[in-house]
């Protein structure tokens, strides 16, 4: 019993430094993306560079990825870690994220042992490179995205590296800042530090014992809940649209099979690595199934590298999602986030009461950077959240960070932006129209509109899912696709060829910055949405008349419900869909990273897709296949390959809806 | 004419009503406890009164804390409220800055917990003010009849105004708010410059709105109560505690709903200021256990810290409130098993009904109550006050369910009772940490102030899992938060938003500002009845460096001060918070901060026990740390000014039940407290 009582008082202690450690970040930094944007996160490590605690407000990508890095650096220096080191890290092929987020690591000693790590990974503004901010979508290779550190010893007993740290901050812009925000995470590692002492020196050598008993608790648990569910192999993939050079997708493919009490992920089959910035080191991976995983299976359930052992992760080194030296990493949420969104695939299918709407993709970086009328020089960086997915039971919400995310803001004040720059946001709304329809909706995404008021500008952004829009599932239909556009005296301008991919596009005075982010997929089919939710939305503008009618069948005249209009115009609605017979073709039918299907001619002709469109099959079981469309003259089946049939969880013979895939949701008039 | 020699602080609480009757001549104190009654909490008050048995016509004034705003809010049964705001931006409220700020993490089911205003009731006005204060749009000439229209059809019950940079230049906020108020009736309109003039749209809009959707449920409430007290013939006023620490009128609360949401636990931060002054003491920090909760704050030179930004449920509230932190762990908390097999203690708690198995009303869950009982520290052989009988055999076998549930080897049912009280001592010493650590101070440099039904039976344990060497526990600690609202000063809150650098600002138009301020402070205040000899005015600055994005709250007098004070100031509260100042950095001012107190007349007060005589009741084993100790049982009544005593010892009153743990020494102070002190090893 004493034990049980320990291990809570353990956890507690744990987790109160972790918080500590966030409120001495967040009080003593001087970068606004940090104390206002909290883009960072803490944490605690063991000895041999384990998870053993992070806060309710942390990251995971920040801090799924801290074992990763602290086991290089315990491997690096091995026997050479004494009292009073410190090491930095931001090197993305031996664990890091991507170069602009530094992790510092404080080595705590008990009784002159090597007890734990303190861990501190905080986005700093600028870590050089070719662009300022260092993030932009049109890379070519690393270097330009910065300083690259290895497992560095940073502080020998106590005494810092200075001229290495001169080095560093002098090929970093705003030098001043970065020395803020380096001083606030060596107070932090201090502070750390003596608080993880008192705890020793309270608890004793029990302290570490409770920690590896916490660890394995979170690891029975998690294996209990996969034992409970089905073995089996489950598929997915998904798309990076473009690396930003290059007008070709990216592709993860995985085979995630779920095997007694483990899940194996295997990503064989990836795209490789390319030259522009959406590829990630290997952290990342397990990062993201790690995050899903436990979502679906285990989420209340304190996090520690328990929640880890029963996975394994296969990834093939030089594929984008393990890239080496020297594939640019500033994509790297993009990466991540679409993993989550394959992963997310897969797993509604092993545990479908939790099968969820996907999210808006990547970070959605957005850099406006110019000079005002006083000459100096400003960056405004925000990151704007979308909807959520919608899942059995529940709509999305709107414009909130998801749940694979840390909670911290992606948009900043409109009074502090206004104030501090030469920019005026006009509007900052819910993206009315735009959810992913279902019986279930997913979340609205936002449109905001950010105006040039003087000066000349230039605008970057980061984005996926601008053209493959988040998926629906269980029938729901795709929310609607991100999209970054300039206003030009009132016409809309492209910024870039490459949609979400814009690097210094130059601003004039008055243009308008519009950011419309993605709505949530949702969940089921819109026919089956009760019509008095529908009705709600119209009352509260988030869909028109027109949406209601167009696309959930629901009929409203002078604001009220036509119930037996609305059962004619489902059944209507019902009847002109396309369902085709599924046709094993006998080979793979790939474009490069391209699934390809072969649709009929006159299936075509029904869905208005042509040659090269994004079509989709809906089994109405989890998410749906998506693949482009080669068309064909005669037959009347659409013609797949057996691993789409594996995706589909289908058979040659089984009769699927199939649907274009449009980057926003269509109401007809 | 009789004399008014009462005043009667009100504090009305999940489970219990408490009355403190104050006689002024006599400084006798009367109390009184009946339950709550929810949804009509002025019955409660009514009959506290008439069991209290004095004269309503010698009734001075009533003080009133009341939990009706948080309730309100939490139930959501707040008014239909209208929001009228700029075009762009009548999803502020909802979009925010897109945090979830409730919770949510690896919960693909979270759903964001809806905005106060429905959307179809946020409307949109072209008006808008540029960042430096420029009127790009003016609202002169919008015409508001429509809104209202719809409002009216709507059966809208209270309306917010809430413009964008409305901080910075209020004129088109205070034109709409001029026209609506013409057009709306009885209906009750605000603006957000109004509530609280400070930048950030969301924080602002969100304050106002709160405060819109729940002026309607306060003034509805204190009219009622002031009625039902009328119909007893007492004409007394009705003043309600301000979330500040201070007094409000009955009219000022009735306008400013979004004051009052810690009218409940600020009486006990009253209180223990005026207990700290009584027994010598200037830094405490207050630890205020109740049956589902324990409120602690943190008070520095006999001065309650005061937090600017705030949040409830998923709502942001800006407005100076007193720092404290409210933590979901009291008498009633319950044990459980998690996820992964280990103990859990609260935030669910047993409440007054079933409360805790041993109350014997049907709660079958173990509570820290039940833990307290089988250890002893409660007795089992007598009635507590109110009359209740406890039974150990049912808090036993709340354990023994919970030890099956857990299903490892438990031990005896001792020692996991002792386990679950260590558990929620080390939630409670969180909170403590947070009120001081999180804010740059040590809680070894305090005391330690435990009252409320259950902190003097708590309060020793927590301050040794912190190293704090001063317990004080007051004499009537049940009733500590109603003597607080009995103490307290009418208080105003003023802020102005002005400021930048400081080597950029001119220190005449600084003082030129802190003029209006108070000019405007000493009007109100003589308009609430305060002659100018009872005005009371202190101004701070909120100050960082640029750069920074938090401020801190640095005193200042705007007639003598000089930049370079000021500058030097910050520079050793930054250095005292976060451990070093940075003096080659700019400094800037934010925003200029008056409070203003209108001070009532203080009675003085003593609570010593002139006579001692033996204060042991009996003797009983209680378990300390991992043993049995026979252990006296003592009334403090006995206990006489000037005695020492040492631990452990078990010290009874009526509302309270001090556990005092070996080492201890307490002294009963000539205030009437007990001033315990221990030393550490380490």
């Amino acid at each position: 019993m004493k034990d049980l009582v320990q291990l809570e008082l353990i956890r507690e202690s744990l987790i109160a430094v972790v918080n500590e450690m966030r409120a001495n970040i967040i009080h003593s930094s001087y970068a606004p993306i940090i104390y206002e944007g909290h883009d960072f996160s803490c944490a605690l490590m063991s000895a041999d560079g384990r998870q053993v605690a992070q806060g309710l407000a942390d990251h995971p990508i920040h801090i799924f990825a801290v074992p990763y890095s602290t086991q290089q650096v315990v491997a690096t220096f091995k026997d050479d870690i004494n009292e009073g080191d410190l090491f930095l890290h931001n090197d993305p092929y031996t664990g890091g994220t991507h170069l602009n987020d530094i992790l510092m690591l404080q080595p705590v000693f008990f009784a002159g042992k090597l007890g734990m790590f303190a861990a501190m990974r905080c986005h700093w503004n600028d870590v050089g490179g070719m662009t300022p901010g260092s993030l932009s979508g049109r890379v070519n290779e690393i270097i330009q995205e910065g300083i690259r550190i290895e497992p560095t010893k940073i502080c020998d007993r106590g005494v810092l590296n200075e001229p290495f740290m001169g080095l560093l901050f002098n090929n970093m812009r705003a030098r001043s800042e970065r020395l803020g925000d380096f001083n606030a995470m060596l107070g932090t590692g201090r502070k750390a530090e003596e608080h993880l002492q008192r705890l020793y020196n309270r608890f004793g050598e029990e302290l570490l014992g409770g920690i590896e008993q916490l660890i394995e608790r979170s690891e029975r648990q998690l294996r209990t809940k996969i034992s409970e569910r089905p073995d089996g192999d489950y598929f997915a993939e998904g798309y990076i649209e473009s690396d930003g050079t290059n007008p070709d997708p990216l592709v993860v493919k995985l085979k995630l099979t779920v095997q007694n009490d483990e899940i194996i992920a295997d990503f064989t089959g990836t795209s490789a690595q390319t030259n522009g910035p959406t590829n990630c080191g290997p952290a990342m991976a397990l990062n993201a199934v790690g995050t899903i995983v436990k979502s679906f299976l285990d989420p209340k359930t304190p996090i520690n590298q328990g929640s880890f052992n029963p996975i394994t992760v296969i990834s093939e080194e030089g594929t984008f999602i393990n890239a080496h030296n020297d594939a640019p990493c500033g994509g790297m949420a993009e990466c991540k986030f679409l993993i989550d969104s394959v992963v997310a695939s897969a797993m509604g299918k092993v545990a479908p009461e939790m099968t969820v709407g996907d999210l808006k993709g990547g970070a959605n970086h957005v850099i406006i950077s110019g000079s005002g009328a006083d000459g100096r020089n400003y960056i405004h960086y925000e990151w704007p959240a979308g909807g959520t997915g919608a899942s059995d039971g529940i709509d999305g919400s709107n414009a909130v960070r998801s749940f694979n995310e840390g909670d911290f803001n992606s948009i900043q004040s409109v009074e502090t932006v206004e104030g501090q720059f030469p920019l005026r946001v006009e509007r900052c709304e819910v993206r009315e129209g735009m959810c992913g329809d279902g019986e279930f909706r997913g979340g609205f995404g936002l449109r905001r509109d950010v105006r040039i008021l003087s000066g000349r500008g230039a605008l970057s952004v980061i984005s996926e899912k601008n053209v493959i829009p988040p998926y629906g599932v269980e029938g729901g239909s795709n929310g609607a696709a991100n999209s970054f556009t300039v206003i030009r005296d009132g016409e809309v301008v492209q910024p870039s060829d490459v949609p979400g991919k814009v690097s210094g596009f130059t601003l004039a005075p008055g243009d308008i910055v519009r950011e419309e982010t993605a709505g949530g997929g949702g969940y089921g089919d819109p026919l089956e949405r009760d019509p008095a939710m529908v009705l709600a939305d119209v009352e509260e503008c988030y869909l028109s008349n027109s949406d209601a009618f167009a696309r959930f069948g629901v009929v409203i005249s002078d604001g009220q419900l036509d119930v037996s209009a609305t059962e004619s115009r489902r059944q209507a609605m019902a009847d002109k869909r396309v369902v085709v017979n599924l046709e094993l073709a006998n080979n793979e039918m790939m474009d490069g990273p391209r699934r390809q299907l072969s649709i009929p001619n006159d299936v075509a002709k029904k869905l208005g897709v042509s040659e090269g469109g994004l079509v989709e099959l809906v089994t109405g079981r989890g998410a749906p296949l998506r693949a482009w469309a080669t068309i064909s003259a005669d037959g009347e089946a659409v013609g797949v390959s057996s691993t789409s049939l594996d995706i589909l969880n289908a058979a040659p013979g089984d009769r699927v809806r199939i649907r274009a895939t449009v980057s926003r949701p269509e109401t007809a008039a | 004419m009789s004399k008014k020699n009462f005043i009667v602080g009100i504090d009305v609480g999940g489970t219990f009503t408490d009355l403190l009757c104050l006689n002024i001549n006599s400084q006798e104190l009367l109390s009184e406890k009946v339950p709550s009654i929810p949804g009509r909490q002025w019955e409660g008050v009514l009959s506290a009164l008439e069991k209290l048995g004095i004269d309503y016509g010698e009734i001075h004034a009533f003080v009133h804390g009341t939990t009706i705003a948080t309730n309100a809010l939490l139930e959501r049964k707040g008014a239909k409220t209208g929001l009228v705001t700029t075009e762009g931006f009548r999803d502020t409220l909802e979009i925010g800055r897109t945090r979830r700020l409730i919770g949510g993490l690896f919960d693909i089911k979270f759903v964001r917990p809806k905005p106060l205003v429905t959307r179809d009731l946020r409307i949109e006005v072209e008006e808008r003010v540029a960042a430096d204060g420029e009127i790009l749009k003016s609202a002169d000439d919008i015409d508001f009849t429509p809104i209202i229209e719809l409002f009216r059809k709507k059966n809208v019950q209270a309306i917010a105004i809430a413009f964008i940079n409305a901080f910075r230049n209020d004129a088109n906020e205070n034109a709409a708010l001029e026209k609506l108020q013409s057009l709306a009736g009885d209906i009750p309109v605000c603006a957000s410059t109004g509530v609280v003039a400070e930048k950030g749209e969301f924080e602002r809009f969100s304050t106002c709105v709160l405060n819109a959707y729940l002026t309607p449920v306060i003034s509805g409430y204190l009219e009622t109560l002031a009625r039902e007290l009328g119909e007893q013939g007492i004409s007394a006023p009705v003043n309600v505690m301000g979330s500040n620490g201070g007094v409000m009128t009955l009219e000022q609360a009735a306008k400013f709903a979004a004051g009052t949401f810690l009218s409940g636990p600020v009486g006990g931060a009253g209180g223990a200021v005026r207990i700290c002054e009584m027994a010598g003491v200037d830094d405490c920090i207050t630890f205020d256990m109740g049956g589902t909760s324990t409120d602690v704050s943190l008070i520095h030179q006999l001065t309650p810290r005061i937090s600017h930004s705030n949040q409830l449920d998923a709502y942001p509230l800006q407005v100076p409130q007193l720092d404290i932190h409210t933590i979901g762990a009291g008498g009633g908390s319950i044990a459980w098993v998690q996820t992964d097999g280990t103990l859990e203690v609260g935030p669910q708690s047993a409440g007054a009904m079933p409360g805790p198995a041993c109350y014997q009303r049907g709660g079958t869950e173990p509570t820290i109550s039940d833990a307290n009982l089988m250890l002893g520290r409660l007795p089992t052989d007598r009635t507590l006050a109110g009359g209740l009988q406890l039974s150990i055999e049912l808090s036993e076998k709340s354990f023994e369910d919970l030890s099956l549930r857990l299903g490892e080897d438990t031990g005896s049912l001792i020692q996991l009772a002792d386990g679950v009280l260590r558990i929620a001592v080390s939630k409670m010493a969180g909170a403590v940490r947070e009120v001081s650590v999180h804010r740059g101070f040590d809680p070894r440099d305090f005391a330690l102030l435990g009252f409320g039904g259950a902190g003097p039976m708590h309060v020793f344990l927590v301050a040794e899992e912190l190293s704090i060497p001063q317990v004080i526990v007051p004499r009537f600690p049940g009733h500590l938060s109603a003597l607080g609202q009995l103490l307290a000063d009418l208080r105003r809150d003023f802020v102005t938003a002005w400021g930048g650098p400081l080597d950029r600002l001119d220190v005449a138009e600084f003082k030129v500002k802190a003029d209006v301020l108070r000019e405007e402070a000493a009007s109100l205040l003589s308009s609430d009845g305060f002659g100018e000899d009872r005005h009371e005015h202190a101004f701070t600055v909120d100050m960082r460096y640029v750069g920074q994005s938090f401020t801190l709250s640095i005193p200042c007098d705007p007639d003598t001060t000089t930049w370079d004070n000021l500058r030097e100031s910050f520079h050793s509260r930054h250095e005292q918070t976060f451990g070093r100042a940075d003096r080659h950095s700019d400094v800037e001012l934010v925003n200029i901060r008056l409070f203003s107190l209108g001070l009532i007349e203080k009675p003085e007060l003593s609570f010593a026990v002139d006579e001692g005589g033996d204060p042991i009741i009996e003797n009983r084993q209680v378990w300390f740390g991992d043993d049995w100790v026979d252990c006296p049982i003592m009334d403090r009544t006995k206990m006489g000014a000037g005695e020492i005593f040492h631990g452990p010892m078990i010290i009874e009153e009526a509302g309270g039940t001090s556990v005092v743990p070996p080492r201890w020494t307490v002294t009963v102070h000539g205030s009437g407290s007990l001033d315990c002190r221990r030393q550490y090893d380490d």
